[in-house]
């Protein structure tokens, strides 16, 4: 086989690959805010609930939440496992970032000093209005460069959607690798991670420089 | 600060050194050999699996246990990555891969030393009991699963590519138990596989069967790296010792499912 038709067969792979990241980062980033503000309710009850799951999704391997989200209701309720596996895998991969989106922004919101809080009562300002249009989009500030870390990782852990038999890139790498007992895919499949990610990278700059409108 | 530095670096060195000589069993020659590593896939029965009291069985395991007993070295077996096993065996982290392993063109025009074959070996679909498919051409437009890097994958790539346009699409899975998760969740409707493991697993579970249609005929044998015809012969001298004294005939007994299909006992 030529690297020709090796970088195409792979590329074809690189579609499955984006639908696992986009679809991802669209769930997860909305779900982590919902995590978080329930991290820190006043209920202790509720925070420490959201805690414990926390403490679950990041103490465990994403490979056996994605195991367990694909296989888990089928031996556990004899459920169908699904055909379409972009779904058990989106659903895996949303749960475990938003965990970690939800610490991160947690980390944003509490380094807010209160007295800016304190402002926004005697300045009239209700608590839904103070959140959005004071915190916030200060916490957005502070929180882009670890979010991009996130998000870099996110792009190289889509290659653990292999172990459910999803057929994004890494894994049609793997079966050229295999049927050519070449080393020269997992060459391809790198490079093509390291171009995802710089694009990335210059994507979450670009917005960073955005936000930047103080200095 | 640089003493430190300089004191970190002897401990690294001295990791290098010590990692380096364990490794040292792997020592190509034959005449002082103490140690031999076989390189096995952990989830293939009846050829090599974790056995009930958790340490590594099946009849390529008790075979070489017998080899190793022997030819008087010690056994050590190690599980590889069954679609990285040659990269695995060419880093030295296993003597040999020996596990059900299908002999294969491209492994000998790669330069590795491939023992005799001991093993014939066919190709079959199982499919649920209650699915109605009875032969191959039933399978048209269903889904069909098959273990990454098991010479069913390569069939249906190359000689079975035919059958396998048939299929609506061939899903590969990285173990042979997700592939039969995947049949008995219905997320495909077959799995192709060979048929000691085919065997073995509808006898185990209920609710499979065998559709009766052996596709693609090959055969096992033992990989060796390219260097390393001596320990081939060696190995090969010690089975067929094994076999001229009944202790391979012994081992086989204990596994009814592949017995008919040992090219050694059948000759």
């Amino acid at each position: 086989m030529s690297l020709m038709t090796m970088i195409v067969k792979m590329s074809e792979g690189l579609g499955k690959t984006c639908a696992i990241f986009f679809l991802t980062l669209l769930f997860s980033l909305p779900l982590g805010m919902l995590v978080a503000l329930l991290r820190m309710s006043k209920n202790k009850i509720l925070s420490s609930v959201v805690r414990f799951f926390i403490t679950v999704l990041r103490g465990t391997p994403l490979m056996l939440q994605l195991l367990a989200v694909t296989y888990g209701p089928y031996y556990l309720f004899g459920a169908n496992v699904s055909r379409n596996k972009l779904i058990p895998v989106v659903i895996a991969f949303s749960i475990n970032y938003a965990a970690y989106f939800a610490e991160i922004y947690r980390g944003g919101i509490e380094s807010i000093p209160k007295g800016q809080y304190e402002a926004a009562t005697v300045l009239g300002y209700s608590r839904f209005q103070t959140f959005m249009r004071i915190i916030l989009p200060q916490v957005v500030k502070r929180i882009m460069p670890s979010v991009t870390n996130e998000v870099v990782t996110l792009v190289k852990d889509t290659s653990m959607a292999f172990t459910v038999s999803y057929q994004e890139m890494f894994t049609i790498g793997k079966q050229i690798a295999n049927s050519q007992t070449s080393f020269m895919p997992f060459i391809v499949a790198g490079v093509f991670y390291y171009l995802f990610n710089l694009v990335v990278d210059r994507v979450m700059g670009r917005i960073e420089k955005h936000l930047n409108y103080y200095s | 600060m640089k003493k430190y530095l300089a004191l970190l670096m002897a401990a690294l060195m001295l990791f290098a050194v010590t990692a380096c000589s364990s490794s040292g069993s792997s020592d190509p020659s034959v005449a002082g050999r103490t140690g031999f590593i076989m390189g096995i896939d952990p989830e293939y029965p009846p050829f090599s699996y974790l056995g009930d009291d958790g340490s590594y069985t099946g009849f390529d395991v008790e075979v070489c246990q017998a080899v190793c007993d022997y030819l008087g070295w010690k056994l050590t077996i190690f599980g590889v990555n069954w679609d990285e096993k040659l990269v695995q065996l060419d880093s030295m982290e296993c003597d040999c891969v020996w596990s059900g392993m299908t002999i294969l063109d491209s492994m000998k025009d790669a330069g590795y030393v491939i023992s005799a074959p001991y093993y014939d070996n066919t190709q079959v679909l199982v499919v649920k009991e209650d699915s109605g498919f009875n032969s191959s051409a039933d399978l048209a437009g269903k889904l069909v699963a098959v273990q990454l890097g098991t010479s069913g994958e390569i069939l249906l790539n190359e000689d079975l590519a035919d059958l396998a346009a048939t299929f609506e699409n061939v899903i590969t899975c990285d173990s042979f138990l997700k592939c039969f998760t995947e049949l008995a969740g219905n997320s495909v409707d077959a799995v192709f596989v060979d048929l000691p493991v085919a065997a073995s697993y509808t006898k185990e579970h209920e609710g499979f069967k065998i559709i009766d249609e052996q596709l693609g005929a090959e055969q096992y044998g033992i990989a060796f790296r390219s260097g390393d015809k001596a320990l081939c012969d060696a190995v090969e001298k010690a089975i067929a010792a094994l076999v001229e004294n009944g202790k391979y005939a012994e081992i086989a007994a204990k596994y009814p499912d592949i017995v008919n299909n040992l090219l050694f006992l059948n000759d």
